[in-house]
């Protein structure tokens, strides 16, 4: 990454981050005001116990001992209210901030098409929403503080002049130095830290790995290499962890050790001065606690010129995300689809997937509620060509029609509500069973999603299960073999009764005992509507009335089974490749 | 018996779990007392500062004794000098205790999981022992290192600054003692208050990745129905109620600062009011009351930290009880005290002896199955999903052990041969072909540990996939991503049957894949198959009726028992189940 776009993400994820500011004015008013009052008290407070120590008691004035004490109670009040207020507001303001920005990554990430989810990695998209909303909003929540902070020094630098020039000189030169210190400080820490969650997640992926391979590691007796394996991650950790922890030693001292030793400063100048009468001891006692009280807000200010970089950074990824255009969108103006059967026609389509052709010109013409089968080796776009019908992709050229309408005119929920699609490798949610078949039609009722269930044979393996239909399947279930997940899939894929029904290979982990019962059931399920089955199976080619032989990204023939078997060579030849008898 | 360790119930016997810590880590007592001394040197210096200071205000600045201040000011120093070394070596102590202790902890427990037996990871989610492993060692590892030394050194803060007070001015000193409970009052409820709201917001910050990574996993799902309206209201409500419980939290920190800021205003205004009543009376000096300024900051500092270490201590023993909770679990498959030792060569007769198993015991999966297979002989087990056929297989491997009856390798009961003989007579090659993320070279000499490359080379050969390693971009050293993602199924299949193939067992047992293969990869797995499986006794989970064909004997299972037993022609032949099974494999061809 070159400097200049260094720079220029810096600003991309600033600008976030003000227009955070700019979503909340009003709060984000209020807490800096919050800070302000609070830094204001803060500093008056000393100023208050040097009048205190001088007028009072060094005065010799007991009278005025009462209404200081009381005004010193006063500020201490307000600094306590105004310490909530602040807190309270800088809370609230960056956790709806962050709430926001959330949601406004999740839904990019809805709509972002299957191209780009081919390619990007999860891991990514969590870090997005999760590490880099964080660090956004923690940076976020430092900003009224970090304002009042800095008005503050300046005005503790005023404060210190007008005590004593002297002492104030000595202000100006260590309270800049300290900031630049920690932010120093900061920076490199953080940087250690960064190594040591590198560290760490090694561990997570070790342990992740070791345990989805603990069947092959036991079925070799390989358990004390994996030990070793973990050794070496756990000594990584370690190494990384103990040389964080000696630069915390040698630096993290200093930095407390930097005020005291500007207390040392003042105390031994300020003392030589007082005892030569050119300063009050009062002058020195709210000195020092100025140097007390500064310690806490010089660190914090440190850290945030630290860490906005790093914040920057992942607002700038945040808005990268944002940005990035989902390649299938719904048209302004879309078109109703007309009343229909189903009826599929490519037109001169041409699909390129990573820069090589995968359809080209392909014409194509699916009459209404027949079933077709797509046939054809590895790689000659059968999936690809199933998958431009929902518009999971759009071709580069050419048009597809569902019923006479193209299906760019369409809506996107208009069309997919008609296109339904069984995957290969399902995903369930972690939801109950019948939520997950319901999925799609959130109004279908219990006995059609029964009735789906039964169809897709897997209504009786559903009814075994410990709450049958009400039983949460997933990440926070009980955990479905591929076959069930398939079964469940192909249940939530014809229960929204679409027009259109695609099987992606939906049965290829299902045992072929079931999947012949299922086969029986999805005939009865077939008729009338379009089905297109893509196969690898030879049993799962006579589902369908005829089959489409792709090859070379074109259609070689379409026809029912007996005529290619009697007259295309290559489907002879392909059929008796994927034959599982022979 | 996993609910032991569950999250659910607070922790019992802390004391018990902090001295079982103690106890592990005792070897590091001379290293902790090292540490403990100069956290005692680092605090004490720290509470000298405003005594030294009282010094140089009383008999420097105001008799203008210039050389007093001068000599103060040299003193003063010196002890900076002593609080930078004693910090440092704190900061350095500690934290080497701290981070040794989880290394050690890391390695102990992940060991430990490793030799537990099937049956644990058939029960336990992946995710419960990554988080063990990580977040629970993690959150142990902040209370170890800066938990640790927060507690020493705020508790040593307390007191020095009690016992300072109490040498300056004792009756000031009383007062100002009064606030203390009061400020430990606020402090203890302020932390299990804001334990509970962190605890909740850490929860929902659960689920709220929990769903993020679901709608990640299940994009494509979500915009094939057009759901993603719907999903995106979900997910708004779960992040709804994160900010919900984030604010709750924010509620119970917003409350307690500005309680201790009053308490320290008290506090102040006390000092200032009494203290200057009695300098005004020559009851008490003004660097006294300077020093008890200076020390009232302090006095509240360390006792707000340790709220907050409170809710740490919390985590880390609740971390504490699960982990001791995972390493007190035994593994239920265990090598015998006294083996029996295999023949060097190793015959491979299998003989199954009225066996019994459930994985639950009283869901027997396989019932009183005798079976006796001789060396050398291909065995096809076929059957419905359910039958037992897998879980048949994962006994003879000793995966589990049966509820009775027996399996015997060469006449040797599993359970009395060493782990190393077994692994070295028995390969099993899992359904699906896990490959490590590690390099192919990795992956292939995993069952032997060391291979040198010809030996790899060798394996290679004998698969029949030398070529294709060639033609990978870094031959053996080609990277194997997650879950074996840069190759196709088959390929992984195929690397997987290497594997097996370079121990050189002398029983192969083998749970066919079920999903297809591409046409070409298929009829290489075929061969390879067949190379491998020579001239050993094999156990194969037939899915596909060309593999049952190719089998000396045809298994075929139904409800845990073994139902048809014979040749696949005999078999065929006789209208039995394995007929029916034929008919629907078949079906395809009956129609060509």
């Amino acid at each position: 990454m070159g400097y200049r776009d260094h720079w220029s993400d810096m600003w991309t994820g600033l600008r976030l981050i003000v227009s955070g500011v700019k979503r909340y004015p009003r709060m984000t008013v209020i807490a800096v005001m919050g800070a302000l009052t609070w830094m204001v008290v803060t500093i008056i407070s000393p100023y208050l116990q040097k009048l205190v120590v001088d007028d009072a008691v060094e005065g010799n004035q007991p009278n005025l001992l009462l209404p200081l004490v009381l005004l010193v109670l006063l500020v201490g009040l307000i600094r306590a209210s105004s310490i909530a207020w602040r807190r309270w507001n800088a809370f609230k303001l960056s956790y709806r901030f962050e709430v926001h920005l959330r949601g406004r990554i999740f839904s990019a990430i809805q709509r972002l098409g299957f191209d780009y989810h081919d390619h990007a990695s999860a891991g990514e998209l969590m870090a997005r929403s999760s590490t880099d909303v964080t660090q956004v909003r923690l940076i976020f929540m430092m900003l009224p503080i970090t304002v009042a902070n800095l008005i503050t020094m300046a005005m503790v630098g005023v404060m210190a002049f007008v005590l004593d020039p002297v002492l104030g000189m000595v202000a100006a030169i260590t309270l800049p130095a300290m900031i630049v210190f920690a932010a120093l400080y900061s920076r490199q820490a953080i940087g250690i830290s960064f190594q040591v969650q590198q560290a760490l997640a090694g561990m997570s992926r070790l342990t992740q790995e070791g345990i989805s391979g603990i069947a092959v590691t036991k079925a070799f007796g390989r358990e004390a290499r994996e030990a070793r394996k973990a050794q070496g991650v756990a000594t990584d950790i370690f190494d990384k962890s103990m040389s964080l922890a000696r630069f915390r030693s040698v630096y993290l001292p200093w930095l407390e050790l930097l005020p005291t030793l500007t207390t040392l400063g003042a105390l031994w100048l300020g003392g030589l001065r007082v005892a030569s009468g050119e300063m009050t001891i009062g002058d020195l006692v709210a000195f020092t606690q100025y140097l007390v009280i500064l310690y806490f807000p010089l660190r914090m200010t440190g850290w945030f010129f630290a860490e906005l970089p790093r914040a920057s950074a992942a607002a700038a990824r945040i808005v990268q995300l944002l940005q990035t255009p989902p390649s299938v969108t719904s048209p302004d103006a879309p078109r109703p689809l007309g009343p229909g059967g189903g009826e599929i026609r490519f037109d001169r389509v041409s699909f390129s997937y990573n820069g090589v052709e995968v359809l080209s010109d392909l014409d194509l013409s699916i009459p209404a509620g027949s079933s077709v089968a797509l046939f054809g080796a590895t790689g000659c776009g059968k999936t690809t060509l199933a998958q431009l019908i929902p518009r999971f992709y759009d071709p580069q050229a050419g048009s597809i029609s569902v019923d006479g309408t193209d299906v760019r005119e369409l809506h996107l929920t208009d069309l997919r509500r008609e296109v339904a699609v069984a995957f290969e490798e399902p995903f369930l949610f972690s939801a109950t069973i019948a939520e997950n078949i319901g999925f799609g039609t959130p109004h279908a009722e219990r006995s059609e999603i029964v009735g789906a269930a039964r169809i897709a044979d897997a209504d009786e393996f559903i009814r075994k299960l410990p709450e049958g239909y009400d039983t949460v399947v997933g990440e926070r279930g009980i955990t479905l073999s591929g076959g069930q997940r398939q079964r469940v899939a192909l249940a939530r894929a014809i229960v929204g009764n679409p027009r259109i029904l695609i099987l992606d290979d939906a049965t290829s982990a299902v045992d072929a005992i079931t999947e012949a019962h299922i086969h029986a059931e999805l005939v009865e399920m077939m008729r009338g509507r379009t089905t297109i089955v893509i196969a690898h199976r030879t049993s799962t080619l006579l589902l369908a009335d005829r089959i489409i032989l792709l090859e070379d990204g074109r259609v070689l023939a379409f026809g029912e089974h007996q005529e290619l078997w009697d007259n295309v060579p290559r489907y002879r030849q392909l059929l008796a490749e994927a034959s599982p008898a022979r | 018996m996993y609910s032991r360790y569950g999250s659910a119930d607070p922790v019992p016997h802390r004391m018990n779990l902090l001295r079982r810590a103690a106890k592990s880590a005792r070897y590091m007592a001379l290293p902790a007392l090292g540490a403990a001394i100069a956290a005692i040197v680092s605090s004490m210096s720290r509470v000298a500062g405003p005594l030294v200071i009282r010094e140089g205000v009383d008999k420097g600045i105001i008799p203008q004794d210039t050389s007093v201040i001068t000599n103060v000011a040299l003193i003063f120093g010196g002890i900076l000098v002593a609080q930078y070394v004693s910090t440092r070596i704190t900061l350095y102590m500690v934290a080497w205790l701290g981070e040794r202790f989880m290394m050690d902890l890391r390695n102990q427990v992940y060991s430990h999981v490793l030799r537990m037996d099937m049956a644990f990871f058939g029960r336990t989610k992946t995710g419960v022992l990554v988080s063990r492993l990580t977040a629970d060692i993690e959150s142990l590892q902040v209370f170890a290192t800066e938990g640790v030394i927060s507690v020493v050194g705020s508790t040593l803060m307390v007191t020095g600054v009690s016992v300072a007070l109490f040498v300056i001015d004792p009756f000031l000193a009383m007062i100002v003692m009064l606030l203390m409970p009061i400020l430990v009052a606020i402090s203890i409820h302020f932390g299990r208050r804001s334990g509970q709201a962190y605890r909740q917001v850490r929860s929902q910050v659960g689920r709220v990745l929990g769903a993020l990574q679901e709608n990640i996993s299940g994009v494509r799902e979500v915009q094939a129905n057009a759901q993603e309206l719907r999903q995106e209201e979900r997910f708004g409500a779960i992040d709804q109620t994160y900010y919900q419980k984030g604010m709750a939290a924010a509620k119970t920190v917003v409350r307690y600062f500005p309680q201790v800021d009053t308490l320290r205003v008290v506090g102040l205004v006390l000092v200032l009011f009494i203290g200057g009543n009695r300098v005004l009376d020559g009851e008490m000096s003004l660097g006294s009351m300077i020093a008890f300024l200076l020390y009232l900051n302090w006095f509240f500092e360390p006792i707000v930290q340790l709220a907050n270490i409170y809710n740490l201590l919390q985590g880390a023993l609740a971390a504490l009880y699960k982990l001791y909770g995972l390493m007190d679990e035994e593994p239920a498959i265990q090598e015998a005290l006294e083996t029996t030792p295999l023949a060097p060569e190793v015959d491979g007769r299998i003989r199954v002896d009225m066996l019994t198993f459930g994985y639950s015991p009283d869901e027997p999966i396989i019932t009183d199955l005798d079976l006796s297979i001789p060396s050398g002989q291909r065995v096809a087990v076929v059957g419905a999903t359910g039958s037992g056929k897998s879980t048949l297989v994962r006994l003879i491997a000793r995966f589990y052990d049966p509820q009775t009856g027996g399996v015997s390798l060469d006449g040797i009961d599993l359970r009395k041969l060493s782990f190393a003989d077994l692994r070295r007579a028995v390969a099993l090659v899992p359904q699906e072909g896990f490959l490590f993320e590690d390099s192919l070279r990795f992956n292939l000499s995993f069952g032997r540990g060391e291979m040198t490359d010809d030996e790899v080379w060798e394996a290679c050969r004998a698969m029949g996939i030398a070529e294709w390693v060639e033609s990978l971009p870094e031959g053996l050293d080609t990277p194997m991503r997650e879950r074996g993602n840069r190759l196709s199924s088959g390929e992984r299949q195929l690397v997987a049957l290497a594997r097996a193939l370079a121990v050189d067992p002398a029983i192969v047992i083998l749970d066919e894949a079920t999903s297809n293969l591409d046409p070409g990869t298929e009829s290489q797995i075929e061969d390879a198959l067949e190379s491998l499986l020579a001239g050993r006794t094999s156990i194969v989970v037939a899915h596909r009726l060309r593999t049952a064909r190719r089998a000396d004997r045809v298994l075929v299972m139904e409800g845990g028992r073994v139902v048809e037993d014979g040749t696949y022609d005999d078999l065929a032949g006789s209208d039995g189940h394995f007929a029916e099974l034929i008919r629907t494999w078949e079906s395809p061809e009956q129609r060509v």
